[in-house]
């Protein structure tokens, strides 16, 4: 590959983006050509240490496989390499053709996980609106939005990551942070070191749970139930923090009167969760508190009770007196930075968003419209047609719910740009495929709110004719006729300057702090002295704002979809997306040395299920929903890894795709997450 | 001396370190093996990760009857010459511990060599359960968290707990 790097010989110091974490790492480079990567120390995150995900940065860049020109697909569905600029024309004339046919709103953005966040997140959102288009979607509505609203619509805010060290209990929930949190990890282990407790409840045993005392393996989808068991035993005993209710709280009187019907035995019922063990995890919460860490992972989210069962915990979370300590519910404190949204100048609320009107909250509080639905609006069935979408770094066509209906709407379109590293599925159904950066290649501004720092990436290697996301954006927006006016930055930098303006750090400074630099200091206790950002200025065990938007005011626990449609036909329960230590979501299958380690997708049974079926491993087996199938191979697990009756496989398979078996129409009622961990299925030996 | 040392208290089975070492030692044409095991015994929820120690008295090098085991001079890693070792197995008998391998592919023997003299095993580990260092200060590490070996962190009992 032609690629130039910043240096000849040396070392670049920038961040990791082969994940979410922000670990700190150096680039070697010798003779133009970069040799190896190696973690570095000064950034809290990592702490002088980094994942093989990470170690094979450099394996990603220099992929023969990537996409180097810019691709047209031919009537035949083949693709011929075009130049940039014939590319980026004819994309610009094919919108304002929706555009004059359509109208602005007929186009929507759409941003994937491998892009990124904070800057690379808003030039979609920016230019949605600078284009006239409130349709900005996102891999967020099926990962993060639903737990942030969750934990946002109790307190006002969400920090996903406590400060784990500083906890003497910590409970994970449906989540595996050794494979999706590596540097979770060390705080693990370093409150174990002091003593700590650890409480893991999943339906699948992953090997974090041996290192847990207590480990609970509930039927998918019944968390809301567990914490309404706890809160009740909480109040009931007395054992809850009684300022934070009194002076900070609204609606306690109506947690305490709907907790009463969940007892021990209820939630056993329930939960599948013996009635003892529910006992002794509240007994260690009343033991530890307020020094207690939850964390809830993306298995809570993906129910159709989701947003729910996380503001019970989170109702939870508040009464052990948790709120806006280090190891509890921090209140981070934003930088202040300019942001690139277009939302004050250029409201788009009333040409209806796509979702917003199903799920408002949805887009009132994270901006967002609805995946699942814009596939309805594609396919005709909406209010206005969706005929165009430019995406990038996302792969729906793997990973959003009900593949086939994702393919038909998809190719129904009348333009669809894929902007990505390599030839994804859904690049292969689109008409311009763009060569796309990988993060060696952008300089771009991350902030982490737990540490309350900021980074910028330092440029690694520039690839001839490959740009970045911003000039992506800036150069279609030029030919839109909107580029002087919202994209007038030259470069990346110059962006990166912009957003930093207001808080009074320099690019130079960040530039001589590759471990990034701490914005403000991190204070607790804030809501001693300053109203929460919530509505009423109180924690919301009751939400006023959710009542009147025709939801229940306390976070009630409804039964999940599996259990409300029993059928004899279906009598499993797949839960898809346990995260695979080497790929991330559908990212690095292409990797030789990952995929010997992962060859290929198999579905996880549990051996007593598996005999009743007459199934050995390595059989071909056909996993059945109500919407679709996929055969492949079973995988017999031991009989502790997973609840009997749950079957579990990856998400991301490219050619495995287990979405062609998951609802897209099954939602929560509040963020419209799609049910991803509760499918009713049933296994047949092929 | 320099070794690699696992910190078991802090191993929560994450895989990196086997499966980096795995990837690098492909990498170097030392067939399909990890110089790092990390166990989950799951009847007994019970993670062992373990990996050479560079033993001072090396019984692999001196059962090999060829000498192509040797102590690399400039990290102290006892090392196989790939092209004098023929996959005769005796090292893997001789080790006392397990951490000496026969590789399928290439019929030689494998083993940690400490990837000259830093080890990928250590940079991926996130727990921070693997250190590289030497003997002596890794065995004040051992004596750490002395709490915690003792058993001191018990769970409320409850009258008909079985946990």
């Amino acid at each position: 590959m032609n690629a130039v790097t910043t240096i000849e010989n040396g070392v670049v110091k920038t961040l990791c983006r082969m994940c979410s974490n922000r670990c700190s790492i150096a680039v070697h480079i010798q003779q133009g050509h970069m040799q190896d990567v190696t973690p570095l120390s000064g950034n809290p995150i990592n702490r002088g240490r980094m994942c093989p995900r990470g170690k094979a940065s450099l394996d990603v860049f220099y992929h023969s496989d990537r996409i180097r020109k810019p691709l047209k697909r031919q009537p035949d569905g083949s693709f011929v390499e075009i130049s940039r600029e014939q590319a980026l024309d004819e994309i610009a004339q094919k919108m304002l053709d929706i555009k004059d046919c359509w109208g602005a709103r007929s186009l929507g953005m759409w941003k994937g996980e491998a892009v990124g966040f904070l800057q690379q997140e808003e030039y979609p959102r920016r230019f949605a609106h600078a284009f006239g288009t409130p349709n900005y979607f996102s891999n967020d509505s099926a990962c993060f939005n639903g737990r942030f609203l969750g934990h946002h619509l109790v307190t006002g805010f969400w920090n996903p990551f406590p400060y784990y060290a500083e906890a003497d209990l910590i409970l994970l929930f449906g989540t595996n942070p050794p494979v999706c949190h590596p540097p979770f990890m060390a705080e693990f282990a370093d409150a174990k070191a002091h003593g700590a407790n650890l409480v893991v409840i999943d339906p699948r045993l992953n090997p974090v749970a041996c290192y847990a005392d207590i480990f609970a393996q509930p039927l998918p989808g019944t968390d809301g139930a567990l914490a309404w068991g706890l809160i009740r035993y909480l109040v009931n005993a007395g054992e809850y923090d009684h300022t934070t209710v009194e002076q900070y709280s609204l609606g306690f009187e109506a947690v305490v009167e709907y907790a009463q019907k969940f007892t021990p035995e209820f939630v056993e019922n329930e939960t599948g969760v013996f009635a003892h063990v529910v006992v002794d995890i509240a007994r260690l919460i009343i033991q530890n508190r307020p020094k207690v860490s939850f964390y809830m992972g993306a298995g809570l989210e993906h129910h159709d009770n989701g947003v729910d069962n996380i503001r019970a915990m989170v109702v939870l979370s508040c009464l052990t007196g948790g709120l806006d300590i280090a190891c509890g519910l921090g209140w981070p404190e934003n930088m202040p930075r300019n942001k690139l949204t277009l939302y004050d100048q250029l409201p788009l609320e009333t040409e209806k968003p796509i979702g917003a009107d199903l799920f408002p909250a949805l887009y009132d509080i994270r901006k967002e419209c609805h995946s699942m639905t814009a596939m309805e609006y594609m396919l005709g069935k909406g209010e206005y047609p969706l005929k165009g979408l430019i995406i990038t770094g996302a792969n729906p066509a793997v990973t959003n719910p009900n593949t086939t209906k994702v393919e038909e709407a998809l190719k129904s379109l009348d333009l669809l740009v894929v902007n990505d590293l390599f030839m994804t599925q859904t690049a292969r159904l689109a008409h311009y495929v763009l060569p796309a950066a990988s993060f060696l290649e952008r300089s771009e501004i991350h902030i982490d709110p737990k540490h309350q720092r900021v980074y910028l990436t330092n440029k690694v290697v520039d690839v001839p004719g490959i740009k970045d996301e911003y000039m992506l954006w800036h150069d279609l927006a030029l030919r839109l006729g909107f580029g002087e006016r919202y994209f007038p930055w030259e470069n990346e930098t110059q962006v990166n300057a912009y957003i930093l303006e207001p808080s009074g750090i320099t690019l130079e400074e960040l530039k001589t702090h590759p471990e990034g630099i701490q914005y403000s200091p991190l204070t607790f206790q804030k809501h001693l002295s300053r109203p929460l950002p919530t509505p009423s200025g109180k924690l919301e065990f009751s939400s006023a704002y959710l009542e009147k938007l025709g939801y229940a005011a306390i976070p009630k626990y409804v039964r999940p979809y599996h259990l409300r449609h029993r059928s004899k036909a279906y009598p499993l329960l797949l839960t898809t997306g346990a995260r695979k230590t080497l790929f991330y979501h559908s990212r690095h299958q292409n990797l030789k040395n990952f995929r010997k380690l992962h060859p290929e997708a198999k579905v996880e049974i549990h051996p007593e299920d598996a005999a009743k079926l007459g199934i050995e491993n390595g059989d071909q087996v056909r996993i059945v929903s109500d919407i679709g199938e996929l055969t492949v191979a079973a995988n017999i697990v031991h009989k502790a890894e997973l609840r009997r009756g749950v079957v579990e496989m990856y998400h991301g398979w490219e050619e495995w795709r287990i979405n062609f078996t998951t609802f897209d129409q099954v939602n929560d009622p509040i963020s419209g997450f799609p049910l991803l961990k509760g499918v009713p299925v049933r296994i047949e030996k092929v | 001396m320099k070794i690699v040392y696992v910190e078991l208290d802090r191993c929560i089975a994450c895989l990196s370190c086997q499966q980096a070492c795995q990837m690098q030692q492909a990498a170097k044409g030392n067939g399909d093996h990890a110089g790092i095991y990390v166990n989950v015994d799951m009847d007994r929820r019970q993670i062992f990760t373990g990996t050479c120690l560079q033993c001072e008295t090396p019984r692999c090098m001196e059962v090999c009857p060829i000498d192509a085991l040797t102590r690399d001079a400039a990290t102290g890693a006892i090392v196989v010459a790939k092209d004098l070792c023929f996959g005769c197995g005796l090292c893997v008998d001789a080790c006392p511990f397990g951490y000496m391998r026969l590789d399928d592919d290439i019929f030689k023997a494998v083993k940690c060599d400490l990837c000259n003299g830093n080890p990928v095993c250590v940079q991926v580990c996130m727990a921070e359960a693997l250190h590289f260092g030497n003997i002596e200060q890794l065995s004040q590490k051992k004596r750490q968290h002395p709490g915690l070996r003792l058993g001191l962190r018990a769970l409320p009992k409850t009258e008909d707990s079985d946990l």
